[in-house]
């Protein structure tokens, strides 16, 4: 891959946070016009990490460059070429939606006439329209959403950084901005950069997926690569009433098992076939004397990856620290 | 209900340093307040213009001397041409200016009826009233003295000249009133909507675009200038409205007005930046209001003559911005100063709003 073909390219960044290290000497590389998701569980470091490919901010050590340009270094070129979606909904509730896009517009130079079609255009992809001239506080999440979605891609970034941009939307709103963001890829060959905790965003989207986990990459690859890293092609769960470690080998030695991980009552079971071996795994559990609560089958996903290079599924966000003298109402660096 | 308590309590608890100041501020409104309404003026600047070399003359401004060593009420300076000083208290260099004739002796030996004349800057009615009163008691001394007891001392004549139209007390608080609503006009826009964009979390996406860091500190300052000159100057409208300040100075002095009020409310505005630039809840920014208020309005003299305030409040007088807008606002409406009269505020408030957004900007974090 030749230089230029890359639109992001990080070598060795890390962030800490005191003593926290958010991100650990991560690398990676983007190639224009691909969808890339940063998969991990929430605290893993994927905000951390888009802030400072966004330049919000500053690495502690390593080098990242997008479009081309040093983040540390020359920020505002790199502000120029890329358009972000923050986790948190950042647009202004006292003004109209048109209005909220009209100026995002004006703060890059578009000059008002290109601004005005640019703008209606993109309101029109999003299906907000009709809505355009109300204000963003009668708006839905999911509208509201869909607003900053659009509202990023008014002075044409090159590349986009979505943080959990479907995080809490109602299913028809997810569809929407997935349509979106494909039909970004397609016709208007953007880069898109989107950092997710649901399995089924990064499998639908992206072309690429990096797993993510307390702050390093623990696998990257296309999607398909990556599942197929794993043992197997279906899982088999099973709810016991008792899990013992006798019952866990005896399954692990079936001639059709690839794999066992079995814990506090529930035991996965990685099979070629789910259907069929279903059947021959419950004959088999009903003769050693275990008793089965619930058992279903599922093709893998990258849940499944993930719990396989992780050992767990979802853990709790570490919490924000917060200054014991001056409450919430300071600034963070200061209450470290 | 208890649980509605406890929660207030509780958020109440996380944020100390609202707890320490809500005890503190009480205290400081204390020192400030008392401070600057002690009442007691001192060093008030009276030029003194003796013609008269007579044993009269000479033991009145003994009498004035003994005033300015012991209770230091008055800062006597003399000078020879009548003209110089008054032109002086016009510009605001003394508060008074006395004029004792070359035949004042000769009048008051004669039993004639001498006459002193007393140029008084009476936009500073309590200034004023105090030399008035102080001129008045050393006379009656110097005349008991070394007049007969028969001679009645009212036989001395002071002639008064108000150097401007008179300002009742209402009216003096006009300036006051317009740099409050300066004040609260700067503290509700400028910088606190980037507090409450911090507290809203929008401010992400503004730091995400090429704006600069001048782009987003001028603009906001900008912004806030026009919305609180145009509070400003309805306040001043309605209150020359309803204490009848009789405005004459037509279009130029409203253009010296517009003026202060605009270089004020930048100086505030970037002073609020400075002060409130980094913070990101809107209960810190409640706290400090308060607080800078009254550090800021009360010892600004917009109540009481600055000259009333002690040694280490009349050096903080010396750096605050109000001080001199009041002083600015206070020439314009009461003694048509024109623009040359309030040259020094005007120097002030700009350079101090230079200073201080300088440091607005070099010190607004362009990252999260």
């Amino acid at each position: 891959m030749a230089p230029r073909d890359k639109a992001v390219e990080v070598i060795g960044i890390t962030k800490k946070f005191g003593s926290i290290i958010a991100v650990d000497n991560v690398s990676f590389a983007l190639t224009k016009g691909e969808i890339f998701g940063f998969l991990g569980p929430n605290g893993a470091g994927k905000t951390t990490l888009i802030r400072m490919l966004t330049t919000l901010i500053k690495p502690t050590s390593g080098e990242a460059k997008v479009a081309g340009w040093d983040v540390a270094r020359k920020p505002d070129r790199v502000r120029r070429e890329i358009g972000v979606v923050p986790q948190a909904m950042t647009s202004d509730l006292d003004l109209t939606g048109f209005e909220n896009m009209d100026i995002y517009g004006r703060f890059y130079g578009i000059p008002s006439k290109e601004r005005r079609a640019r703008v209606n255009d993109l309101l029109e992809r999003v299906g907000l329209q009709e809505r355009a001239n109300d204000l963003v506080a009668t708006y839905s999440g999911g509208m509201r959403r869909r607003l900053e979605v659009a509202r990023v891609l008014v002075h044409r970034p090159k590349i986009l950084f979505l943080d959990e941009p479907t995080i809490g939307l109602d299913p028809q709103s997810r569809r929407v901005v997935w349509d979106f963001l494909r039909k970004l890829r397609e016709g208007d060959s953007v880069t898109i950069f989107i950092t997710t905790h649901y399995m089924e965003e990064a499998e639908a989207l992206c072309s690429r997926v990096a797993i993510i986990d307390s702050g390093k990459i623990i696998a990257i690859g296309g999607p398909d690569e990556l599942k197929s890293q794993i043992p197997g092609s279906d899982i088999i769960t099973l709810t016991m009433e008792a899990v013992s470690q006798a019952l866990v080998e005896t399954i692990e030695h079936l001639p059709y098992v690839h794999r066992v991980n079995g814990k506090e009552g529930s035991i996965r079971v990685y099979v070629d076939n789910g259907a069929q071996d279903l059947l021959m795994l419950l004959d088999e559990l009903r003769s050693s004397g275990g008793k089965v609560l619930s058992a279903t089958v599922h093709e893998q996903s990258l849940e499944d990856v993930f719990i396989h290079y992780t050992g767990k599924s979802i853990r709790e966000e570490e919490a924000k620290r917060v200054s014991f003298l001056l409450g919430a109402g300071i600034p963070q660096k200061w209450g470290r | 209900m208890v649980a509605v308590i406890d929660r207030d309590l509780r958020k109440f608890r996380r944020n100390l340093v609202v707890l320490a100041v809500s005890i503190l501020m009480p205290i400081v409104y204390l020192v400030i307040l008392g401070n600057s309404f002690q009442g007691k003026l001192q060093k008030l600047p009276l030029v003194v213009v003796n013609q008269d070399s007579g044993p009269y003359s000479r033991s009145f401004t003994e009498r004035l001397q003994a005033v300015e060593a012991g209770p230091k009420t008055l800062k006597i300076l003399t000078s020879r041409n009548q003209k110089d000083a008054i032109e002086g208290v016009r510009k605001g260099r003394y508060k008074a200016g006395l004029i004792i004739p070359p035949d004042f002796s000769r009048r008051a030996g004669l039993k004639g009826r001498p006459e002193v004349g007393l140029f008084l800057d009476n936009s500073d009615g309590i200034s004023s009233e105090t030399i008035r009163s102080v001129v008045m008691g050393a006379l009656g001394a110097a005349h008991v003295d070394y007049i007969s007891i028969r001679e009645k001392t009212d036989q001395i004549l002071i002639r008064e000249i108000n150097l401007y139209k008179n300002v009742d007390y209402y009216q003096s608080l006009v300036p006051g009133v317009v740099i409050m609503a300066i004040f609260l006009g700067t503290l509700t826009t400028g910088a606190f909507n980037l507090v409450m964009d911090r507290f809203l979390g929008v401010d992400e996406s503004y730091l995400l675009t090429p704006l600069s860091k001048t782009d987003i500190v001028a603009g906001l300052i900008i912004s806030g200038l026009s919305v609180t000159t145009i509070i400003a100057v309805l306040i001043l409208m309605a209150s020359v409205l309803i204490t009848g300040i009789a405005f004459s100075g037509g279009i130029r002095s409203f253009g010296s007005i517009l003026a202060v009020i605009v270089l004020t409310t930048l100086s505030l505005l970037s002073l609020m930046f400075v002060i409130l630039g980094r913070f990101n809840h809107p209960r810190i920014v409640g706290i400090l209001s308060g607080f800078l208020n009254v550090i800021l309005f009360f010892p600004s003299g917009a109540i009481y003559p600055i000259a009333s305030f002690p040694q280490w409040l009349r050096i903080f007088a010396k750096v605050n911005p109000e001080a001199y807008a009041v002083d600015a606002l206070k020439s314009i409406l009461f003694k048509e100063a024109g623009l040359e009269g309030i040259l020094p505020d005007i120097v002030f408030l700009s350079v101090f709003t230079a200073i201080m957004m300088a440091i607005a900007i070099a010190t607004f974090k362009r990252t999260l």
